[in-house]
């Protein structure tokens, strides 16, 4: 039973083309929101500051050369596009996930980690072990003439292949906010639900973090409001952990979640723009793909009975 | 599908949800898994913070992370200085930092930042305020006191 379960949750069969799709908007989207992110500051920041996570445990202190954490984003960059359109493919999505972690993770090491980054990153992990250049991509479109003597089956097929690496960057995705929700009852109990502790992170962070409006000071004039928020807060990041499970709960959380980040951004000043890579995972991409997609080739893919 | 393409999913798929989970049951970190716990504490009705002054030939001056100490944001700043000043050997390490960041702040401009004043010295303060609501985030601390400074010729507090 745990088995068949399993099985069924992961190993859905999808069509390479869904997985493609997911593979083009992620990096796609990747790129331009990482665009304006620039490390080489960090070379200049004093060695006092080092505060080594994860991996980068094993450098000896932070990386003095300047051109060379330029050229790294460069390639960073690149890499991003390449894999985007399916270009060397293997080598361009190992190489933006080795980059990706090294320059994302890179600032959590001078203090402090940020945890806008890590979804990305797992999700840069994800793609290189999936096929997911078995169509849409200029590899495939160079080696096409082989692929339909050798392949032909794998590349109008649909398999199971093509649906768990989506799944499991969803269920990771959903999992952040879980965690979050769970982190909160785990260390302020069900006391952070209440009206005097929403209250005092929105003043508090007038104060902290400048955030760009002072909607926080209006709310917090409302003790009603500061504990909706705070009972809300809880329940929709805990939500996600059922909406694994539930199809039906699963449109209801992800719209409350984003909700919830589109609220935070103006009230505390925090920005979860790299988040957007995960609710784009579970748009229909295939669907609107089929409907831009010229006419004769929907007619070519269409099945036939 | 194939046996060992599932062998490897599975395994892929295993391996990601035992950090993750354990990472949640625990509230450990293993970036880039994680267990999230920004704002998870009790906050009071009072925060403490620690600020940044310039001291100019104009008087001090407030100082914040981005704007002034790129790459360092607000909150990985003070964080980061936090962390130092709780440190063995916290004095000696918040003296080298403060220094480092007037280094940082001088290549303020160098960044295409608007001219701004020279320092002389950089101070950093612990400072508190007592949460009510109506404030605008523009009042004054209610207590400031001097953690470290750092002078342009070297000399600490």
């Amino acid at each position: 039973m745990i088995v068949r379960n399993w099985h069924r949750y992961w190993f859905t069969p999808e069509t390479a083309e869904h997985l493609a799709l997911v593979r083009v908007v992620s990096y796609a989207l990747l790129f331009l929101i990482y665009l304006p992110l620039d490390d080489r500051g960090w070379t200049q920041v004093s060695p006092v500051f080092w505060m080594p996570i994860s991996a980068f445990r094993i450098l000896s202190g932070p990386p003095r050369n300047l051109a060379l954490i330029g050229v790294l984003q460069i390639l960073w960059k690149a890499s991003l596009l390449t894999s985007a359109i399916g270009f060397v493919s293997r080598s361009s999505m190992v190489t933006a996930a080795a980059l990706g972690f090294f320059l994302l993770g890179l600032p959590n090491c001078f203090g402090k980690i940020h945890h806008l980054d890590g979804f990305p990153v797992l999700l840069l992990t994800i793609l290189p072990l999936s096929r997911s250049t078995d169509a849409l991509s200029v590899d495939r479109a160079l080696r096409r003439n082989r692929e339909m003597r050798s392949n032909r089956e794998v590349r109008n097929g649909v398999t199971a292949q093509y649906g768990w690496p989506v799944r499991l960057a969803q269920t990771l995705f959903l999992l952040v906010f879980f965690a979050a929700g769970w982190a909160k009852l785990r260390n302020g109990g069900l006391a952070w639900m209440t009206a005097t502790n929403m209250r005092s992170i929105w003043l508090g962070e007038l104060f902290t973090q400048t955030p760009p409006t002072a909607l926080g000071s209006f709310l917090a004039k409302s003790t009603w409001l500061s504990q909706f928020a705070a009972v809300a807060t809880v329940i929709v990041e805990l939500s996600a952990l059922p909406a694994l499970f539930a199809r039906r709960l699963r449109v209801p959380a992800l719209v409350g979640l984003f909700g919830l980040q589109v609220f935070i951004a103006p009230i505390l000043g925090v920005y979860f723009t790299p988040h957007l890579v995960g609710y784009a995972l579970f748009l229909p991409w295939e669907r609107y793909y089929t409907k831009l997609r010229p006419t004769p080739s929907r007619a070519q893919g269409a099945p036939s009975g | 599908m194939r046996m060992l393409p599932v062998r490897f999913a599975n395994l892929a798929i295993t391996g990601f949800l035992a950090i993750t989970c354990f990472d949640i049951a625990t509230g450990l970190e293993h970036w880039p898994f994680g267990s999230y716990p920004m704002y998870s504490l009790l906050y009071s009705e009072q925060r403490s913070w620690l600020q940044l002054y310039g001291v100019t030939d104009r008087g001090e001056i407030l100082l914040r992370g981005k704007r002034d100490f790129a790459p360092f944001d607000e909150a990985r700043l003070i964080v980061a200085l936090a962390r130092l000043q709780s440190a063995p050997g916290g004095n000696q390490k918040l003296d080298e930092a403060l220094r480092n960041l007037m280094r940082l702040y001088d290549r303020r401009e160098a960044r295409g930042s608007p001219v701004s004043l020279p320092l002389r010295a950089l101070r950093l303060y612990t400072v508190r305020w007592v949460l009510r609501p109506g404030l605008k985030g523009s009042e004054l601390p209610q207590e400031r006191i001097l953690v470290a400074q750092a002078t342009r010729d070297g000399a600490g507090r």
